[in-house]
């Protein structure tokens, strides 16, 4: 535990709070409240302090789970491939009884009756391209079909598929990726330097820093976690001269549904990340670097932990690095289940050991004053990967690939109804929507078409199959023209989603067949999102719930008509008027398919009057209530007199 | 003096909904719209803790002028720099003005985001106004009818969250009520340093408590209280009492101790239902600790003298007011100067230690002082001095030795027997060690106070008087502030108003003419004493003066994560000043002794 604490500063203990949960909910399978106060004392904290984040964290368990622990995802692209009936199947063999509706949020596990199994749904796990997944343990089962339930109770161990890798689509330009899948490749460091690893760092740390920032600007690369923010730019926030230590923080905390590509690097390629980081380091001139890794990938946390170890040995890491004179140690800091860490500011929140609520900007600009109030750029993983391919190629060079101001590769995950879902490394708007579809991941199940598709990760607005876009495309003369395209006409990259009122955002996409009822699809879409609300500011913290509860509502028959139009209100009145972009994030989905898909919409909300509530209170409850007094309260000795005769 | 400013601050030009103004470089953007008279609905911030932006209920426009290519802003057709508007509203209370801002406050986007807000602030929340003691005084009442929407779109189940949690001896929690603003969190760590309060849970589930093994029982947890816009946290004292909107309210100052923190009374028929701090930077910014805040029970208390009294056949009986001074002056007139002793009280106001000190010269007394009252108190507010008026008496009664310094020797005096007539003001004499028996024995024992004790018996004048809340006055606080108390309610039965016993005494013992009203006395003050020169009672104001050359604490500043540093040098500053208070009377009475 105090090597936990060791890894970070003297004056910011706090951030080993969540480490210290990790290692005892390891030890001892949940967080007593013992634990919550030893916790506290050892890092000079109240007690609250440490509830706080007991709390926020679904990982964190307050009561016991069972031997084995099952965690099933529920996010739309398992809960298409029938992770429902999983968990279903799951409890019947188990004989467990899961409160499956309901407000479970104050203890979503459902333990068997001889404490040996437990199972819980999470939201994504990040591996739909291979839905249905679950956990075991710290295993993930992957394409767990729901018959097989059965199979990897009984006989875990050979359940466990080898991964499922493809080979690269002659479509596809692997970079980061290109070691994903080969059959000689393993996760050691003599693999990575045998293939020619490390070489770029040695190149960089020749160059001067402003050479690098400059390399990195010039690619004109944009950031791969979803804003698609400017690296180059974002990185020349951070002044040369500056007094202040600069963090440079991995955003390894995967979840916005539909994404799986980080996944791969960190269990597969921790190498480059680790050279692209180091790189990056030796650039801002940090001599700190923190992987926040989700708390769901504990097999990848100990891989990077592994992997830095080795980079240790060899010198990348620690002082004087290579003989530069450069210092740099890296950390990783495992999340805890809540998506809002992948905001950069709610990261850096979590990072310093808090509950992970995004930031106001201004002033908190993680630039200015991120991490300790430091410095402190957050980049993800696959950008930071592509920094060392930047290294080797050539700003001006990697700048080629791609389109202009959509540059490099970027690894697209398609999941949901296709038939060969998959992550597949493209240069940036190299190929169609179509093309990547249809040609790339096998088209649509026989019989079936295609409806829509999610482009962006959950969070993007959905496109209909037969929308028509209107996009202004450049022509080589300066001069533009527009042109009315079909969705499989759409380029997959930056500029031109947005401007088909989408966004490229992380490279989820998730394609729906005409089977799937969009009021279902939403409702599972508003699940996620009201479950990871982290409920700091207003618009977000109850616009989710209520979009989630009016959506359950019109699913479970009870759609009154007004409701499509309070839905799309809902969702205006919290995007653009959050704390950060998940206000977004939660508002786009409804605001998107309420509009395209009206007339299921309207199907569903026919009710003149909602039906009558179900009671807000058993009758026990309501009888407990009544009972409920203000309980006797002790004054202090030194009240008492004030209350009574006086203090005279 | 601290109370004006050396350097004009820089200003910075401003568009507010139109027109231009100039505020100081460094004033929150919500301030100046309020001062340019566009107030902004706000639930999370508070000017004196930090921003964390999370109601989003003061959404304005935002934008800067337009510049041209020469960096210079673009003028419009009336000569006004064009305006760049940001496309989304922005938050006012986390940023300070810039030059060249503008700011609209009531544009469509403003108003459909308010209504936004006040929507999701009451879809879960419980409606309860009738039976909720914030109600009269709620900002989510106030702000629903000022911004909000007069139906309800939602048609789902509420969510569940505790009630009745007792957060700790004095404060009492409504989770459902609670709109988690997170001000109470906020000011327990940053003020009170008491970090207790949390958020658990998340989402729309989230919930304000405590740890269950520490509870919010810090001596200023009742400020949560008043900090609360909602009715999430009351106080669990005032809770169903009284409807807020039936309270009196009487701007006064706190006497439990020297600080002296300003104070509204909330009163209704002659019964005092709560205190509440009054904001002033000089003293005690917006707080006040719960000791001083609760401590005026004993004016309801039914140990209150109500009758003047005197010794008559071995004991007391009620008289009217004129028999009861006469009686007294009697008494008084038999003896000596050095015969008699008055032990006065911190507790007085200046108006009626000045007629005492008037009353001892009168009848040529040496031993007078007061009772010094030293507890520890806190880097806070709580001063270690809990007497009010410490500096009023040392001030006035213009004794050479530290007050209290010679009350030991009085009480000697007493026992010796050489002392043989006592006045006791406003002070409980069993606290000075003279045995019950002995004061009995005491030919003259004239006391004037508000309730009886066990010496009460014993006294052969008894002469009722005032509580702080029951009449006007002024005091000195510990550093040297001149401040107004004023009467909430009336006092009961035939108590009188103290200084107008202390006149009536010294007009019957031969002196204290032409004193009609407590402006008199006050006038009388200021011809005497320096430190008063010029002023009346009038001009002290709600805010007081500061007259006295002491150091008066640095203002409690918001402290917002870059101003960290200099709120810790505050801190330390508040610290020395307060050591330097509590060394020093040490000091003195190690030198008496």
């Amino acid at each position: 535990m105090d090597a936990a604490i060791g890894l970070y500063p003297q004056d910011h203990r706090r951030s080993a709070a969540m480490p210290l949960l990790h290692l005892w909910q390891e030890h001892f399978g949940f967080i007593s409240d013992e634990a919550v106060l030893w916790i506290a004392e050892k890092l000079g904290l109240q007690p609250i302090n440490i509830l706080e984040l007991v709390t926020f964290y679904p990982m964190f368990r307050q009561q016991p789970a069972g031997k084995t622990h099952i965690r099933v995802c529920c996010t739309l692209s398992c809960a298409m491939a029938g992770s429902f009936e999983l968990m279903e199947n799951l409890c019947a063999d188990l004989g467990i009884q899961h409160q499956s509706d309901g407000e479970g949020i104050h203890n979503p596990i459902a333990v068997s009756a001889d404490g040996n199994y437990s199972v819980e749904f999470v939201e994504c796990l990040a591996s739909c391209g291979t839905a249905p997944v679950c956990m075991i343990g710290e295993q993930l089962y992957e394409k767990v079909s729901p018959e097989s339930a059965a199979d990897i109770l009984l006989n875990p161990q050979s359940a466990i598929r080898n991964p499922q890798f493809h080979s690269p689509h002659p479509l596809e330009h692997r970079l980061t990726f290109k070691n994903i899948g080969r059959a000689d490749w393993t996760t050691d460091i003599d693999c990575y330097l045998h293939d020619g690893g490390y070489e770029q760092l040695k190149q960089g740390l020749t160059m001067s820093r402003s050479d690098i920032v400059n390399k990195v600007k010039n690619s004109g690369l944009r950031g791969r976690g979803g804003a698609g923010f400017s690296c180059g730019l974002k990185w020349s926030f951070i002044k040369p001269d500056e007094k202040r230590p600069v963090y440079l923080i991995c955003n390894a905390d995967e979840s916005e549904p539909g994404t799986f590509k980080d996944r791969y690097i960190v269990h597969y390629d921790p190498h480059q990340l680790l050279e692209g980081i180091l790189i990056s380091c030796y650039a801002l001139n940090a001599h700190t670097a923190y992987i926040y890794v989700r708390g769901e990938f504990p097999v990848g946390a100990k891989i990077l932990e592994r992997a830095i170890e080795e980079a240790r040995a060899h010198n990348f890491v620690g002082k004087n690095i290579l003989g530069s004179r450069f210092d740099t140690e890296i950390y990783v800091h495992r999340g805890a289940g809540a998506y809002i860490c992948g905001e950069e500011t709610g990261l850096i929140e979590s990072l310093e050991g808090k509950r992970g609520y995004p930031r106001i900007k201004p002033p908190y600009f993680p630039a200015v004053l991120g991490l300790y109030m430091c410095p402190t750029i957050v980049n993800n993983v696959e950008t930071l990967c592509h920094v060392k391919h930047i290294i080797a190629m050539g700003g001006a060079e990697y700048a080629r690939l791609g389109r202009p101001n959509n540059t490099g590769t970027r690894i697209v995950c398609v999941s949901g109804d296709v038939q060969r879902p998959g992550y597949f490394e493209i240069e940036v708007g190299a190929v169609t929507m179509g093309q990547l579809i249809y040609e790339m991941a096998g088209g649509l199940r026989p019989g079936r078409k295609l409806k829509a598709v999610i482009p962006g990760g959950s969070s993007a607005k959905v496109l209909r199959a037969d929308e028509r876009f209107k996009l202004k495309r450049r022509q080589t003369d300066g001069s533009t023209v527009e042109r009315e395209i079909s969705i499989d006409e759409i380029l997959m990259d930056f500029d031109s989603l947005t401007a088909a009122g989408s966004m490229a955002g992380s490279g989820g996409v998730i394609v729906l067949d005409d089977s799937r009822d969009m009021v279902w699809v939403l409702n599972n879409i508003n699940e996620f999102y009201a479950h990871e609300s982290c409920g700091q500011c207003t618009p977000c913290r109850e616009g989710s719930l209520w979009m989630k509860k009016i959506t359950d509502r019109m699913l479970r028959g009870g759609g009154v008509v007004e409701d499509p139009e309070t839905l799309k209100t809902i969702g205006d009145n919290i995007a653009g008027r959050t704390i950060c972009a998940f206000g977004e994030a939660c508002a786009w989905p409804t605001q998107s398919f309420v509009e395209k898909f009206s007339e299921e919409f309207a199907a569903r909300a026919q009710k003149p009057v909602p039906p009558p509530l179900p009671p807000e209170y058993t009758p026990e409850e309501l009888i407990e209530r009544d009972e409920i007094s203000i309980a006797p309260l002790a004054h202090d000795p030194g009240w008492e007199k004030a209350g009574t005769a006086g203090t005279i | 003096m601290s109370d004006s400013t050396d350097t004009a601050p820089l200003l910075s030009n401003v568009q507010v909904d139109g027109v231009w103004h100039q505020f100081p470089k460094g004033t929150r953007v919500i301030e100046a719209c309020e001062k340019a008279g566009s107030y902004v609905p706000r639930y999370c911030y508070h000017k004196k803790l930090s921003s964390p932006g999370n109601c989003r209920m003061c959404l304005i426009e935002m934008g800067f002028p337009r510049l041209g290519p020469d960096r210079k802003p673009e003028l419009g057709a009336d000569g006004k720099p064009i305006i760049n508007w940001m496309p989304r509203p922005q938050i006012s209370c986390a940023q300070d003005v810039a030059e060249g801002m503008a700011v609209r406050t009531n544009s469509p986007l403003v108003k459909e985001c308010q209504r936004g807000v006040m929507e999701f602030l009451l879809i879960n929340h419980p409606l309860d106004c009738p039976i909720c003691d914030q109600a009269g005084e709620c900002r989510l009442q106030e702000f629903s009818v000022d911004y909000g929407d007069s139906k309800s779109r939602f048609l789902e189940n509420k969510v569940k969250k505790p009630k009745n949690v007792v957060l700790g001896p004095r404060v009492t929690l409504d989770d459902e009520r609670c709109i988690l603003c997170s001000r109470c969190i906020r000011f327990c760590q940053e003020i009170a340093h008491d970090d207790v309060l949390g958020f658990v849970d998340r989402g729309s589930y989230t919930v304000l408590t405590a740890h269950p093994g520490k509870r919010l029982e810090n001596n200023y947890s009742l400020n949560t209280v008043d900090i609360c816009p909602v009715g999430a946290l009351t106080s669990t004292d005032f809770r169903f009492k009284m409807r807020v909107w039936f309270l009196k309210e009487t701007k006064s100052i706190c006497t439990s101790c020297a600080t002296g923190c300003n104070t509204i009374i909330g009163t209704r028929e002659d019964v005092i239902y709560r205190q509440t701090p009054r904001e002033n930077d000089h003293v005690n910014s917006c707080w006040m600790c719960d000791y001083g805040r609760l401590n005026f029970y004993y004016l309801q208390s039914d140990q209150r003298l109500l009758e003047p009294q005197i010794r008559s056949e071995g004991k007391l009986v009620p008289t009217d007011w004129p028999s009861a001074i006469a009686q007294a002056a009697l008494q008084l007139k038999q003896f000596s100067g050095p015969e008699i002793g008055i032990i006065a009280s911190g507790r007085m106001t200046n108006e009626e230690l000045w007629l005492t000190s008037q009353l001892a010269k009168s009848l040529g007394v040496q031993w007078i002082d007061i009772v010094p009252r030293r507890e520890p108190g806190d880097d806070i507010l709580l001063s270690e001095d809990r007497n009010p008026n410490t500096n009023g008496a040392r001030l006035i009664l213009g004794s050479t030795s530290e007050p209290g310094a010679k009350l030991m020797a009085i009480a000697d005096a007493v026992k010796s027997g050489q002392v043989k007539a006592l006045v006791i003001l406003k002070e409980n004499t069993m606290h000075l060690g003279i045995p019950v028996e002995q004061l009995a024995q005491l030919p003259a024992f004239i006391m004037v106070n508000i309730l009886s004790n066990e010496a009460t018996e014993k006294a052969t004048v008894v002469l009722p008087a005032c509580g702080f809340a029951e009449k006007r006055g002024s005091m000195i606080n510990g550093r040297g502030r001149l401040q107004r108390l004023n009467r909430g309610v009336r006092p009961p039965g035939n108590a009188r108003d103290d200084w107008e016993i202390l006149r009536d005494l010294l007009q019957a013992v031969g002196g204290g003419d032409s004193l009609l009203s407590i402006d008199d006395v006050f006038r009388r003050i200021s011809e005497t004493v320096p430190q008063f020169a010029g002023l009346t009672l009038s001009k002290i104001g709600d805010l007081g003066v500061h007259i006295l050359q002491m150091e008066e604490l640095p203002p409690m500043h918001p402290s917002d994560e870059e101003k960290i540093e200099q709120a810790v040098a505050i801190q330390t500053t508040r610290r020395a000043i307060r050591q330097q208070l509590h060394d020093a009377p040490k000091a003195a009475a190690v030198g008496t002794h």
